[in-house]
């Protein structure tokens, strides 16, 4: 089967920032927007602008990745021509290892992209959100008769040092490459989004992978910038990496800030309904006559008989009567009971809060045990925690997965 | 449960459900938000095992069709498992319409016979309740009755149902069909299980009658000769054959009458009311006592209402005492009271509809329509400042350019 273009979806990230967010599954699977997974963005981005064979290279715990893909049934991508592969670690012959590193995990795959002679490749990544329509991305390519096209989005100078940063010239012909820079001269970044020429890609991949190189960024782009035709294409729409707690509950608020850009529903995406336990068989959303919404997503199979604020609420989430929950994120069949406050919360599937609780409030401390990635305010509740009634909790704070809290006080900054 | 073949009654078109059933079977009706009437039938079917099912459809089938797709929604798919769309065809011997239950039933002889299955159970799509059939088919068994039916209690009287005298063995010794003065508080839930040689039978010999309902016509020639049982059933059960029963069902879910999580309702996920690329809901408004399907904005207020997938209620509009369907939008300030209002409509800004002349019945449907609700087609466009009245019915393909619609008009 012969295709102009295929694509190839790095969904391996560990996202080990995200913390307990991403003990259980791959960045890319993790919930977002309520119903959504990461990776939505990026598949429904390939499907909308008509690619029709897609390469999921998996690698970190894929198994809710996997079952979420499935068919490609959500996506249109399955039919006699259409399709998504899932591209896990392999032993063959001459290879049988794991993938090393995002261009090592494309060489381990030349043999898939080679089934169906496709004159240019996309490689995206799986970790982001935005909408792009990879046909602009396409088109340019061509126009510049380029053998390879990086995508770029400007981002705050001093944000710079931890991206891949692209110097170019008026024509769009990269000049300069230097992945995290220590003193970055340009504020284009990478988005690792890149398209090649297949041609072009296979013989780079066969010849850094014989240098020991691994990477996208690090081991190919360096090689090829000054010898061959390389051109930035500058991005400027809504785009986030939410590679940190942060940055991932930012990205969920700007859902509900019409201001942000992040439009789901213009942008058309879409996510699998079908894996079980997720929406379907549910009834959709019920609201007591007690609770009292604003500015919030809840999904189907939610019950609200409290008050919900500024929030994301994931399918059959409960909140009781007198609860309140503000700038928060809630994931799946999670049950909050009467009386209780929660604020600027990320609560993972299947948790069981008591009644009477208080969480988020208090000092802001940074936490202990990880003080670069929880120092904003954001509390973390692990998959399948319990917290008794009557306990109070600070802001900062891990309760880790599957913890059953019956401490009465636990002080912002700290981890159980 | 292999041993039992369900045939499915779904053809029915009732006019007393006026504009809502004008291009939908009755059973294709959307209730709860999510789901249409069949699903209640259909998730019974499959909660109690049974592997194959025929759907006897006549009047308009094609929502039906789509809404039953492949039957995978209820695990209907599989080696042994199967689910049929049985519609009326033209044979050798010039087939006909369905003339009736009975005669849907007939025509699918050779369908019936394809199974090798002792018992047929054969249940009306058209009600809402949740039942494990096991029980049933298990005392139709055990009794060695030809026929069972099932009926449950109901209290109200009513000149809609079949209502049977039932003896202490549980014999059933009485059956009429919608009589002047019901003779007991037993009605048939058009729920019946047959032995399936004895079913084949009775409706050779019912050929050649002028009328072919199973309640009407079969079950009491039957009564005598035969072993006729009853079984009753105690839990809630609701029917929707009028305006005002689908809409007093709609308010019992909201009174927590039925527990559709509990009762794990399956629907057809795949169908546009639930279709994948849907938003959560979305609420920055006042919302309570409602049902608020995926894909729904609200930004004004929403009380004691379901709504369907995609409605948008925008700031300062009100919905009370309502049901919308999918993909309507309510704009600005407008303000509606006990309305169906049926998918893709189009409410506009300041209009007001329902709420006043609640006592004047419908000027054409008087017996159907006269409890203060008002009906909107599909698709309706309702333009900005209007006033309608209750008990109005807004037919589909109506241009309404009015500035005032009276209480009990019908327009088309």
């Amino acid at each position: 089967m012969n295709k102009n273009i295929i694509a190839m979806l790095l969904a391996g990230g560990v996202g080990s920032r995200l913390n307990i967010l991403a003990r259980q599954r791959a960045k890319p699977a993790i919930p977002f927007g309520a119903i959504y997974r990461i990776i939505d963005f990026t598949i429904s981005n390939i499907a909308n602008s008509n690619i029709d064979v897609v390469g999921v290279l998996t690698q970190y715990k894929p198994l809710s990745l996997m079952e979420h893909i499935n068919s490609g049934r959500p996506w249109d991508l399955f039919g006699r021509t259409r399709h998504v592969e899932i591209l896990p670690p392999k032993t063959g012959e001459e290879i049988s290892d794991w993938y090393k590193g995002t261009s090592d995990a494309v060489y381990q795959n030349l043999g898939f992209i080679e089934d169906f002679s496709p004159e240019l490749v996309l490689v995206v990544s799986g970790d982001h959100i935005y909408n792009m329509n990879y046909n602009e991305l396409i088109s340019y390519h061509i126009r510049k008769k380029a053998e390879a096209t990086i995508c770029l989005i400007q981002v705050p100078i001093k944000d710079a040092h931890h991206f891949g940063i692209a110097e170019i010239s008026k024509h769009g012909k990269v000049q300069k490459w230097t992945e995290k820079p220590k003193d970055p001269k340009s504020n284009l970044a990478s988005m690792g989004i890149y398209i090649f020429n297949k041609d072009l890609l296979t013989r780079v991949l066969n010849r850094v992978a014989q240098k020991g190189g691994v990477d996208f960024a690090k081991d190919v782009i360096p090689v090829i910038f000054n010898k061959n035709r390389v051109f930035g294409f500058n991005f400027s729409g809504y785009w986030r990496d939410v590679g940190t707690v942060d940055a991932y509950w930012n990205a969920n608020m700007d859902i509900l800030r019409k201001e942000s850009g992040l439009r789901i529903k213009d942008w058309q995406i879409k996510t699998n309904h079908f894996v079980k336990g997720k929406i379907g068989d549910r009834p959709s959303a019920y609201f007591s006559r007690s609770s009292r919404v604003s500015n919030s997503l809840i999904a189907r199979g939610c019950i609200i008989e409290g008050q919900v604020q500024n929030s994301i609420l994931s399918p059959g989430v409960r909140i009781r009567k007198n609860t309140v929950v503000s700038d928060s994120v809630v994931f799946h069949d999670t049950t909050i009971d009467s009386n209780t406050i929660i604020n600027k919360c990320i609560i993972d599937k299947s948790v069981a809060i008591g009644s009477s609780v208080i969480i988020g409030h208090g000092k802001s401390t940074s936490n202990k045990t990880f003080p670069n990635q929880l120092y904003s305010g954001i509390t973390l509740i692990g998959k399948k925690a319990s917290i008794d009634s009557n306990i109070s909790i600070g802001k900062n704070c891990i309760i880790n997965p599957g913890v059953h809290l019956i401490k009465s006080k636990c002080k912002s900054g700290t981890t159980y | 449960m292999n041993e039992v073949l369900a045939l499915v009654l779904a053809g029915g078109r009732v006019d007393e459900l006026l504009c809502l059933t004008e291009r939908r079977a009755k059973s294709a009706l959307p209730i709860f938000g999510i789901y249409r009437i069949i699903d209640f039938v259909l998730s019974n079917l499959m909660h109690s095992g049974i592997e194959n099912v025929g759907i006897l459809s006549q009047y308009r089938p094609h929502s039906l069709v789509r809404h039953i797709g492949t039957g995978e929604h209820w695990d209907f798919i599989g080696r042994k498992r199967g689910i049929r769309i049985l519609p009326p065809y033209r044979g050798l011997k010039g087939s006909d319409w369905y003339k009736g239950t009975a005669d849907a039933v007939f025509q699918n002889i050779s369908y019936i016979e394809e199974f090798n299955t002792d018992h047929i159970l054969i249940a009306s799509a058209d009600h809402i309740y949740r039942m494990n059939y096991k029980p049933f088919i298990q005392y139709h068994i055990e009794k060695r009755a030809d026929a069972t039916i099932c009926f449950t209690k109901f209290k109200r009287k009513s000149t809609r149902f079949g209502y049977g005298i039932v003896d202490q063995k549980g014999r059933l010794k009485r059956y009429s069909e919608k009589p002047t003065s019901p003779p007991s508080d037993l009605v048939s839930m058009t729920l019946y299980i047959f032995k399936k040689e004895f079913l084949i039978d009775i409706l050779k010999k019912n050929t050649s009658a002028p009328s072919h309902e199973f309640g009407r016509d079969i079950i009491p020639k039957i009564i005598s000769d035969s072993r006729i049982f009853a079984f009753k059933f105690k839990d809630y059960w609701a029917y929707a054959r009028t305006v005002d029963s689908y809409f007093n069902t709609n308010m019992d879910f909201l009174k927590g009458k039925i527990d559709l999580d509990a009762w794990q309702i399956r629907t057809n996920l795949f169908e546009r009311c639930v279709h994948g690329d849907r938003m959560p809901t979305f609420i920055n408004g006042k919302v309570s006592d409602s049902v608020i399907s995926e894909g729904c904005i609200i930004q004004g207020k929403v009380k004691n209402s379901l709504l369907s997938p995609g409605v948008e209620v925008e700031c300062g509009a009100e919905v009370v005492d309502s049901i919308i369907f999918h993909d309507t939008t309510i704009e600005r300030n407008a303000k509606l009271n006990r309305v169906i209002c049926d998918k893709d409509s189009h409410i506009g800004k300041n209009a007001v509809i329902g709420g006043s002349g609640e006592k004047i019945p419908s000027d054409e449907f008087g017996n159907l329509l006269s409890s203060g609700i008002t009906i909107l087609g599909r698709k309706s466009t309702i333009p900005d400042n209007i006033i309608i009245g209750a008990n109005t019915v807004i037919y589909p393909s109506a241009r309404i350019i009015d500035q005032e619609i009276k209480p009990g008009s019908t327009r088309r």
